[in-house]
């Protein structure tokens, strides 16, 4: 355990050697199948990167390039890297996403994602196609920055993963998640908690000491509550927006949420203390005899003394993150040019499959992915229509002040994430609150910022942003189960400056073009890949057919059969009552009397 | 009102308590007329005793039994017939819609025979100490003997049990003092319109009434094989998505879309009681998500019991099966008519069960 933590610890001198200036960094990754035990009760497949897993930390400084070549070494799988929470700013397509910005890497493919990363910040990459990266293929991205508010507030730096695991694999799971005997749509459960993929795991710390420590939860599904017993928190940082300081006990961390918050270590070296992660079991369907929702990490003074025993919390008092206030202190976004309103259910559709919606709509993967569409169809790029139904699209126009009302019709929690950009977290209702109303609603002055934020059960949030980079960007439940199930939207923002400004490179036509690619695309035209008639959509890909509603056809053929063979059957009886006995059967009951008596 | 009077086991006690007094007030009604008091008050008594005996026996039964998984239910808080009732259930239906079915017919076809053959018949079934040769003749006697008890056991042992699987189910989020009242208000409403059909039976034309309480009981049986099957395919339903999908109400996910023929999301009969739709379902079989299985049984049921009719009455016309060129026992059956005919006319004067009926065999057998 000690030797991975020596993985977590970030040696400051070599940051600021290479502060002077940007660099190119970059990373040769070879994504392929091996095996790991993180919880210690099951040794399983998972992705490794180079033959390793847990995968490595990409480390970055505020200006780099980051170069990833990715290499497919899965033989079964194709996959891709989406970098969560970098703003790809005029490099769309190098987002990651597999539909919407690029093809799949088939196996034995290659792919470069080359950007210049203009963020700070805790990130996290992870595949970006079919539920995969539960599967294993995610991992932290930390942005260094020279000029954090906090540098010289802090001694050391910490990154703490925080993941639920899978002892099955993704693609069976998501079979039997999405199939007509799971109608209630039950997410499947983890088996475990992780932290830095591992469990107590012994994080040594030095007595009086700052740290800087970065939490980062790549799970699937469950968010984790996460406090460390004696010591307060001070949150300085929610996915890459620097915060002003805030205490806290215990933070919540939903799916694909970061924060950085400074500990001060006791001086007193004569005890440790437990880090504990419980997983929120009030996103489990139910709760499977066995589990252990909670993992646990040691914050060490003493090696040699004992590791407590995590003590019972009664309540989770969690810091409510809405209070937050960005340090550079961004105003409201004021009179949003484009408001609209996103409304979230989940429903069973024609084949029984228990989908998630939103507004009516469950996303479907269009035949070419939109960002290729956006490039090849000239001026009617601007129309949402081509890009299919089920792609759910917004078109956003350059520069305008975006409103996003998202009603949760849902009794579960979902932390929604926008790719591309941060948004202000405007408005959040509270559990049962119900539909938005915008009446008697004090907006904040200076909004928190985020990328990922969790919208209460039958609550709803609203959230602002400038839509500033042109692009492709989804925007969805970043609960692996529920992309699965269909609940994204697609923003094509500014796509007449795209088709002037982006050109996408030869890589990524040759993933494309693969003769064993894997979903197939093609990269030209409407979602259905028609290059001319744009508006003509037959063919694209839709989701299955609503249920019937009452009686079909079928049903009432059966029906009115029933009635008929009921009063047939009772004309046959009256008939049979009414019939006279012929004189051999009145004897036959004598017969029969004497059969009983006849010894 | 609803701290008294819970509505919904209102709705399931009236239902099956309905169910069991429909079979025991026609059984009842079929004795009075065809055996009848005033014909041999002996053996009236006794089959009348029988009938009582199965249902005072069935119903003390399944109070010891729902007793027991009340108790269960909330002593140890958990469900004890949860995964295996529907089967239970499904399997009883069945055996139960068999059981009236073949009730159903025989009762018919001895209310054809002339008054003396079936007092005669009763009282032979009442002797004790007869002893057929083979097992199977000896299991048919037993069940003639006995089918007034079986019948009233076997339907009440159900509705009862049924009734307390629901009432559990429904009772949880129920408070304990809504629910004697409503038990007892079911009860009586049942058993007031199993009496009202008793009474009817005293007035109205005794053929009219044995046919339309036949009809009644064969509704009832289409209706139970439709559910049993029913019962069985929502197990499979359940066991595979791992839940009790009729307790998740009505909508989309709460049945086998792949098995449905229809499905309306309202009017479901065990939700909450199911209401009128829950009388409906136990009088006339219906669901409100029938299944490929539910429909076809039914449909299938009511193929078997023309066909059987139809048969029976063929039969009883020719004196022999159809698609059979020889009356199977015409020798040993006709000299015994022959010998029996002076016998049939003594009826006549008495003036019980069928006069026509009565007239019509004697004029044939004097023609014979």
């Amino acid at each position: 355990m000690a030797l991975s933590l020596s993985n977590y610890l970030i040696c400051f001198v070599l940051t600021f050697c290479s502060l002077a200036e940007a660099a190119t960094r970059v990373y040769n990754f070879t994504a392929e199948w091996v095996r790991a035990n993180p919880d210690g009760l099951f040794e399983r497949p998972v992705i490794g990167i180079n033959g390793q897993w847990p995968l490595p930390r990409i480390e970055v400084i505020v200006g780099d390039r980051l170069i990833v070549n990715l290499n497919n070494n899965l033989g079964n799988q194709s996959t891709s890297i989406h970098f969560h929470g970098l703003f790809m700013n005029g490099t769309s397509h190098m987002d990651g996403v597999v539909g919407t910005t690029q093809c799949g890497v088939p196996p034995g493919g290659s792919f470069t994602y080359n950007f210049t990363v203009n963020q700070a910040g805790s990130y996290l990459y992870h595949s970006h196609l079919d539920g995969q990266y539960p599967d294993g293929f995610r991992g932290p991205l930390i942005v260094q920055d020279p000029e954090s508010p906090y540098n010289n507030r802090y001694d050391e730096e910490l990154v703490i993963t925080l993941s639920d695991w899978y002892h099955d694999e993704m693609p069976g799971l998501i079979k039997r998640f999405l199939s007509v005997t799971n109608p209630t749509g039950a997410e499947p459960v983890p088996n475990s908690a992780l932290m830095n993929d591992t469990q107590n795991l012994q994080i040594q710390v030095q007595p009086g000491k700052t740290y800087l420590m970065r939490f980062i939860n790549m799970a699937a599904f469950a968010a984790q509550y996460l406090w460390i017993e004696g010591h307060t928190f001070r949150i300085v940082e929610v996915d890459g927006v620097w915060t002003e300081e805030a205490e806290a006990d215990l933070i919540y961390v939903s799916a694909a949420q970061r924060y950085s918050v400074l500990l001060t270590a006791k001086n007193d070296t004569s005890t440790n203390f437990a880090i504990n992660g419980a997983m929120d079991a009030d996103l489990f369907d139910k709760f499977p005899e066995g589990l252990n929702p909670n993992v646990t990490s040691f914050l060490v003074y003493d090696p040699s003394a004992p590791m407590p025993t995590p003590s019972l919390v009664d309540e989770y008092n969690e810091f409510d993150d809405h209070m937050l206030v960005p340090y550079d202190r961004e105003p409201l976004l004021e009179n949003p040019d484009y408001s609209f309103k996103l409304d979230v259910k989940m429903d069973n559709l024609g084949d029984g499959v228990n989908y998630a919606f939103m507004n009516d709509i469950t996303y479907v993967r269009p035949k070419v992915p939109s960002l290729f569409t956006v490039l090849t169809t000239g001026a009617e790029a601007s129309n949402p229509a081509i890009y299919g139904v089920n792609t759910n699209t917004f078109v956003l126009e350059q520069n305008q002040v975006i409103e996003i009302i998202l009603n949760n019709h849902d009794p579960g929690k979902h932390p929604f994430h926008l790719h591309g950009h941060n948004f202000q977290c405007v408005v959040r209702g509270e559990e049962n609150s119900n539909d938005y109303n915008p009446e008697n609603v004090t907006l904040p002055e200076i909004p928190m910022k985020r990328d990922t934020w969790v919208v209460r059960p039958n609550g709803h949030i609203v959230m602002r942003f400038r839509a500033d980079n042109p692009g492709v960007w989804l925007f969805h439940c970043h609960i692996e189960w529920h992309v699965d199930s269909g609940l994204t939207v697609t923003f094509v923002e500014a796509p007449l400056e795209l088709q002037s400004s982006l050109s996408i490179p030869a890589n990524h036509y040759a993933a494309c073009n693969a003769a064993n690619a894997y979903p197939k695309f093609q990269t030209q035209g409407n979602a259905a890949g028609r290059t001319t008639d744009l508006l003509n959509l037959e063919g694209a890909h839709v989701s299955p057919p609503p249920l019937p509603e009452g009686f079909t056809a079928r049903g009432i053929v059966a029906l009115v059969f029933s009635i008929l063979a009921a009063l047939l059957g009772i004309a046959a009886v009256i008939w049979y009552g009414v019939g006279e006995l012929a004189q051999t059967e009145q004897a036959s009951g004598m017969e029969r009397v004497g059969v009983i008596t006849e010894k | 009102m609803a701290d008294v009077f819970a509505v919904p086991v209102f709705f399931i006690v009236f239902r099956e308590t309905l169910e069991t007094s429909l079979v025991v007030s026609i059984l009842l009604a079929f004795l009075r007329q065809q055996i009848g008091p005033d014909q041999d008050a002996k053996t009236y008594k006794k089959l009348r005793k029988q009938v009582w005996l199965g249902t005072g026996t069935g119903l003390a039964l399944c109070i010891m039994i729902g007793a027991g998984i009340i108790g269960a239910f909330y002593g140890l808080g958990r469900n004890t017939w949860s995964g295996s009732e529907l089967i239970w259930e499904g399997v009883f239906a069945i055996v139960a819609s068999l059981i009236i079915s073949v009730m159903g017919a025989a009762l018919l076809r001895v209310s054809k025979l002339q008054a003396k053959w079936r007092v005669k018949l009763a009282k032979a079934l009442e002797a004790k100490d007869n002893k057929t040769s083979t097992m199977r003749s000896r299991f048919k006697t037993w069940c003639e003997r006995y089918a007034m008890f079986i019948l009233p056991f076997i339907t009440i042992l159900r509705e009862g049990l049924e009734a307390v699987v629901f009432i559990g189910g429904v009772g949880l989020g129920l408070k304990a003092s809504s629910i004697p009242l409503a038990v007892v208000c079911g009860l009586i409403a049942g058993a007031l319109i199993g009496y009202l059909v008793y009474r009817g039976g005293m007035y109205a034309p005794i053929r009219i009434f044995l046919i339309a309480s036949t009809c009644v009981l064969y509704l009832v049986a289409a209706g139970l094989m439709s559910r049993g099957v029913w019962f069985l395919e929502a197990n499979t339903w359940n066991v595979l998505t791992g839940g009790d999908a009729a307790e998740g109400g009505n909508g989309a996910g709460t049945y086998d879309i792949r098995q449905s023929v229809w499905h309306v999301n309202c009017c479901s009969p065990s939700l909450n009681g199911g209401g009128g739709w829950g009388v409906f379902n136990s009088v006339f079989g219906w669901q409100n998500s029938a299944t490929y299985g539910s429909v076809i049984s039914y449909n299938l049921y009511w193929l078997a019991v023309i066909v059987a009719f139809v048969t029976m009455r063929y039969r009883e016309q020719n004196s022999h099966w159809p698609l059979m060129r020889l009356p199977s026992r015409g020798p040993q059956g006709l000299p015994r008519t022959q010998s029996d005919s002076s016998g049939g006319g003594e009826i006549v004067g008495k003036g019980a069960g069928f006069e026509e009926g009565t007239k019509v065999a004697v004029r044939k057998v004097d023609a014979s």
